[in-house]
């Protein structure tokens, strides 16, 4: 019998530069809520992050003001019972469990930036996308979500996509990376 | 080969003589140095003829010795059209003349000067017109005389070409003293700086200068260097301007990349480009040997190269003065100095391979190997006629000079005045100044609008007005044309006299002019050749240059390989979770819309024919799915779909249609109640961004007061179907909690439930096939281990999988039409039949009143089953129906294929309604020209037209 366990749609192993200058990893399996929920509903005063911003709760949730009135929150893989179990449902608040919906990527570094304007037409200087900014735009083609999310190492950004463009995303990536020095297997590159 | 024209070690040589290189040219090996040109090599080595003209076929040497030189195209191995006076020298590379046969010394093109008053402006407008059938055939010879190096369209070996976004605050076009200083002085400001160099070092004019020229480019190239906030690119091109100062920039000098586009967002454009030196007009002034004076002194004094052994100067500003003192300095003996401020002037010039004798404007004739001409500039303004500028010509200055720029937009250097390096320093950083505090002021505002920038802590800078001082305009005799006719465009073999002949037959704009003579629409671009053009024009008029206006230069300021602009192509591939699956188990892929597909395991056939006898699962992922939740769905069913929705009972399913506002079939899918708030839509594949945009739109702008959150779920569940007899024998053994029997499951319902262990899953008793069939929506992230399942669960029932094209087979033979294939941009509901499902008596649903009166008409193409008469033949879909004894259009094939169940080609297709009475004959044209009979049948079912297999 095949074996029940979750599949990304991205599936590949962590791409790193020799230097450490970029890393690429597929961080698919992180649980992802979408909230959608008028700005006077108790779960919009309980998750209290403006459109345009991210903010971490308890327990490592990062809830991230997606669009007006929408929210997704990220937390560790298998976390979808507990993430929805905390917000308040009164009023008219749609609360839909979008983990096996959307790819999910994290690209860091001190080249980061620079990898992905070579697939986003977006300003990603320090004060126009700082660590916490979300928005969407194009890259390499692809709508996404993205935010800002500095680690400790320092400069991170985390995308999200639409789970059947999740692959190539990662693909358009790591072909990016090469100029900095990732070395991604045959087959993962654009050409 | 020895380096013949090669001078002792120069102070300010851009060579390295320690690294040598070894080239051919024309299959001769010759050497040059790091740092030299394809073209200073080749005339250190004594090379005198690097092209020949494009139409007479003419001998060609150096002329400008830089980028924008005509003469210089040459091939270097399979790349066509280098620019030989601007591409460096590499170690083995192999060069050769391009557009001549069979020899650059032999060239029978030259036999064209024979008859060259018959090949003047406009010649094949004129010659080549009748007999209008023979128009092919002149252009299949007239093609093999064009220009240019030969593409190896089979073989080449091409690179990969790159792109990259850019927002810097303020991009500089020019790496000169005035650009360099500029950008120092944004950086200061605090700006981040964008640096474009065309050369391959910084300086500008000041590289081949006195060593205080060379010293002051030296420090200023330390000084941008140093800056952090300075980003250099060299050997590279800023090569338009658009909208909101979006600007291309093609940099050449990545190391990995040939080319690199770079699409950069600047705050403030600053152009410093310099001037380009222009050629004179006189007989023979294309001859190898005639060089423009900048040439001189860059092959003197950047690669040192001795440019000949005796020289004629006719010079008409201080350039012209510093290549006297040059040459003098090179060993070139000076046999006639001509000032041109003072009437002097070039008659003409003679030689075979390279001038060997100058008339003078005083009629002595000398003996020369070298005719020096410095007589003018051309402003290259054309990224300021991209920002909307028109220049203006200055008679004085005798030149062009920038009048109005948008505020984004700023000019500094040469292309606005002259003066002394400390003056043009002085207005480089004054206009650095001024573009930084625009920039830096839209990006305050900028950071302030943008809801998820740092609000910035401080006030927006203060506007600083612009008062620069202006630099002045030195005065300069108007050189353009000598007493003799010479050529114009060096590019296009275009004369004076073929500019005055046009002249003289009309053509008296310059645009026009243009686009009959081809002048300025070769390799130059209208560089070296625009201003003289317009001269010409107004010589010929009588009226000044200032009357007569210039050409309008577009994009790309250089020329741009094709490689550059398509770049690294994104074009997004969508994959269902089980595509992984699908390449493992040797799947045909099917590319459709975005999605990459299984298009069948081998054979569609035995496919098709499995799911009529056994059970075959499909990966359908790519169905549009939409979460819809809130109290109002059902009013926003009503609104897009042609039929009713309120009273779907939770745990049914019903299939709707949307037309356009115009009445068109839009979409259509089947949506399911899975409780009294929570339904889920499906669209076509298609069509499932373009459905979610439309639901959005009208519940955001339309109906703000409806409770509905749409959410697009498609790649989150993927959609399996399960189709045939056993399917629910199959189902039976993966599903828990749901009785799968036809009373408590019946056709068009839909359930909640476990699969295969797998929670949250969606079951539909729908399909698409005819079959007893059930639509399984699990989490994608499970999708492989539910399809991996089935398979094992139901091997001994047959099961196998199948692609798309099986789906194909047995939706045809089903009868069911595809939006998008079975119908098109026309085709409205009542062409579809779907006069039972469409309630004109709705309040309002979209396109309701293109509805009725379409309904209302009885002229609409009418889609229809169809069988061929001979069941062998399987006509191609888009085959036309026409009237059986003329070719008279009265439908088309819609859909086509042969159908294993029926053994006998079955067909869908849309025919005017007289014909679409069952039983009438019609004919369908083949693509091979025969034509052959075809049965209009009775249902759109071909197979089991009353339904009994699916609803078993």
């Amino acid at each position: 019998m095949s074996e029940l366990k979750f599949l990304s749609p991205i599936n590949a192993e962590q791409l790193t530069t020799l230097n450490g200058a970029l890393t690429l990893t597929d961080v698919g399996a992180a649980t992802k809520i979408l909230v959608r929920a008028g700005s006077e509903t108790t779960a919009a005063t309980y998750l209290s992050t403006s459109f345009g911003c991210s903010r971490e709760i308890i327990d490592g949730v990062l809830v991230c003001g997606t669009r007006p009135d929408e929210w997704t929150l990220y937390a560790a893989p298998e976390m979808a019972n507990e993430v929805i179990g905390t917000i308040p449902e009164e009023g008219f608040v749609t609360v839909l469990d979008i983990t096996h919906g959307r790819a999910m990527i994290r690209i860091s570094g001190s080249c980061s930036s620079l990898a992905l304007a070579k697939v986003c037409n977006i300003d990603f200087a320090d004060d126009m996308i700082p660590d916490g900014a979300v928005f969407s735009a194009a890259v390499a083609g692809v709508s996404c979500d993205l935010i800002r999310n500095d680690q400790t190492e320092g400069r991170s950004y985390l995308l999200t996509c639409e789970r059947s463009f999740g692959r190539y995303l990662f693909v358009a990536l790591a072909d990016a990376g090469i100029e900095f020095g990732f070395d991604p297997p045959e087959g993962w590159t654009l050409h | 080969m020895t380096s013949c024209n090669r001078l002792p070690e120069r102070d300010g040589e851009i060579i390295n003589r320690s690294e040598c290189l070894t080239f051919t040219w024309n299959g001769r090996t010759y050497s040059g140095f790091s740092g030299d040109t394809i073209a200073s090599a080749l005339a250190a080595d004594g090379v005198d003829v690097f092209s020949r003209g494009m139409k007479y076929h003419r001998r060609r040497g150096i002329l400008s010795a830089d980028h924008w030189d005509p003469n210089l195209l040459v091939q270097v191995g399979d790349e066509p059209n280098v620019r030989a006076g601007h591409r460096r020298l590499t170690d083995g590379m192999s060069v050769s003349a391009q557009n001549v046969w069979p020899s650059l010394r032999l060239d029978l093109g030259s036999l064209n000067q024979i008859v060259g008053r018959f090949l003047s402006a406009g010649f094949y407008y004129k010659t080549f017109m009748r007999p209008k059938f023979m128009r092919p055939l002149y252009q299949k010879i007239l093609s093999r005389f064009a220009p240019g190096g030969r593409v190896y369209w089979e073989n080449s070996s091409h690179d990969i070409y790159d792109k990259r976004y850019s927002h810097p605050d303020v991009l500089v076009a020019g790496g000169g003293p005035a650009g360099m200083a500029a950008a120092l002085a944004a950086a200061d400001k605090g700006a981040s700086v964008m640096l474009v160099e065309h050369e391959y070092q910084l300086g500008g004019h000041l590289l081949w200068g006195c060593s205080s020229d060379r010293m002051t480019a030296a420090v200023l190239e330390s000084s941008v260097r140093d800056h952090r906030n300075i980003e250099i690119l060299v050997n590279s091109t800023v090569t338009g301007r658009y909208d909101h100062n979006w600007v291309s920039v093609i940099d050449r000098s990545h190391p990995e990349f040939p080319e690199r586009l770079i699409r950069a967002r600047a705050g403030s454009l600053v152009v410093a480009p310099g001037l380009l030196e222009r050629p004179y007009i006189f007989a023979g002034n294309d001859l190898p040997g005639v060089m423009l004076s900048g040439a001189v002194r860059r092959l003197i004094n950047l690669w040192a190269v001795k440019p000949g052994q005796r020289a004629v100067i006719l010079s008409a500003n201080s350039q012209g003065d510093e290549t006297i003192a040059d040459l003098r300095d090179a060993g070139v003996e000076i046999v006639a100095e001509l000032d041109a401020r003072k009437g002097g002037t070039i008659i003409a010039a003679q030689g075979r391979g390279r001038v060997s004798k100058v008339t003078l404007g005083d009629g002595r004739t000398v003996n020369a190997d070298l005719l020096v001409v410095a007589t003018g500039w051309t402003a290259p303004t054309s990224l300021l006629n991209m920002a909307g500028d028109r220049p203006v010509y200055d008679p004085i200055a005798a030149r062009y000079f920038p009048v109005s720029l948008p505020n984004e937009v700023l000019a500094t250097g040469g292309i606005v005045g002259d003066g002394s390096i400390e003056e043009l320093v002085e207005h480089g950083k004054s206009t650095g100044d001024l573009a930084a505090n625009r920039a830096l002021r839209l990006r305050h505002k900028r950071r302030k609008s943008l809801i998820w920038a740092n609000n910035p802590d401080h006030p927006a800078p203060d506007e600083i007005p612009d008062n620069r001082s202006q630099l002045l305009r030195s005065p300069h005799p108007e050189c353009y044309r000598s007493t003799t006719h010479g050529m114009v465009d060096m590019s296009e073999d275009v004369s004076s006299k073929d500019l005055m002949q046009a002249a003289t037959e009309g053509f008296d704009s310059i645009e026009l002019m243009k686009r009959y003579t081809t002048v300025t629409m070769g390799s130059a671009q209208g560089k070296l050749e625009t201003v003289n053009a317009a001269a010409v024009l107004a010589e010929s008029h009588d009226v000044p240059l200032a009357d007569i206006g210039t050409t309008v230069w577009r994009p790309p300021f250089a020329p741009v390989t094709l490689g550059a602009l398509a770049g690294r192509i994104h074009e997004p591939i969508r994959r269902s979770a089980l595509q992984d699956w699908h390449e493992a188990h040797d799947a045909t892929p099917l590319l459709a819309g975005l999605w990459i597909r299984p298009d069948h395991y081998g054979d569609a056939y035995s496919e098709a024919e499995n799911v009529r006898s056994n059970v075959g699962i499909i990966d359908v992922t790519p169905l549009g799915k939409l979460d819809l939740r809130g109290p109002d769905v059902p009013k926003l069913l009503e609104l897009v779909y042609v039929n009713r929705w309120q009273k779907l009972e939770i745990g049914r399913v019903r299939y709707g249609t949307m037309v356009a506002e115009d009445g068109v079939v839009l979409d259509d899918g089947v949506t399911g109640r899975l409780s009294s708030d929570h339904w889920l839509m499906t669209t076509t594949s298609s069509g499932a961004g373009a459905v979610w945009e439309m639901l959005e739109d009208w519940l955001q702008t339309a109906h703000p007061e409806w409770n509905v959150h749409v959410t697009p779920v498609t790649g989150g569940l993927t959609s399996i179907n399960v189709a045939g007899p056993k399917s629910r024998t199959l189902l039976e053994r993966l599903v828990t909690g749901i009785d799968l029997s036809s009373e408590a499951f019946p056709y068009f319902s839909v359930r909640k439930g476990t699969v295969a262990s797998v929670d949250n899953c969606i079951i539909w008793r729908i399909g698409f096939t005819g079959e007893l069939s059930y639509e399984l929506h699990v989490p994608s992230g499970f999708a492989i281990h539910v399809w991996e399942t089935l398979l094992e669960v139901g091997a001994d029932l047959g099961i196998s999988p199948f692609g798309v094209e099986a789906q194909r087979i047995l939706r045809l033979e089903k009868g069911h039409y595809i939006v998008g294939q079975d119908t098109d941009g026309l085709t409205k509901a009542p062409s579809v039949g779907l006069d039972s499902l469409v309630k004109l008596d709705k309040a309002d649903t979209l396109g309701l009143p293109e509805l009725r009166a379409a309904y209302a008409r009885n002229d609409l193409p009418v889609l229809v089953s169809l069988q061929p008469v001979d069941g062998s033949i399987v006509p191609d879909e888009a085959c036309q129906i026409v009237a059986e004894d003329s070719n008279k259009i009265l439908g088309r094939i819609t859909s086509s294929r042969m159908s294993p169940t029926l053994g006998r080609s079955i067909c869908l297709g849309q025919v005017h309604p007289t014909f679409a009475i069952s039983g009438t004959i019609v004919t369908v044209l083949l693509v091979d020209g025969s034509r052959i009979p075809v049965t209009v049948m009775e249902n759109h079912a071909h197979v089991d037209p009353e339904g009994e297999r699916q609803r078993v």
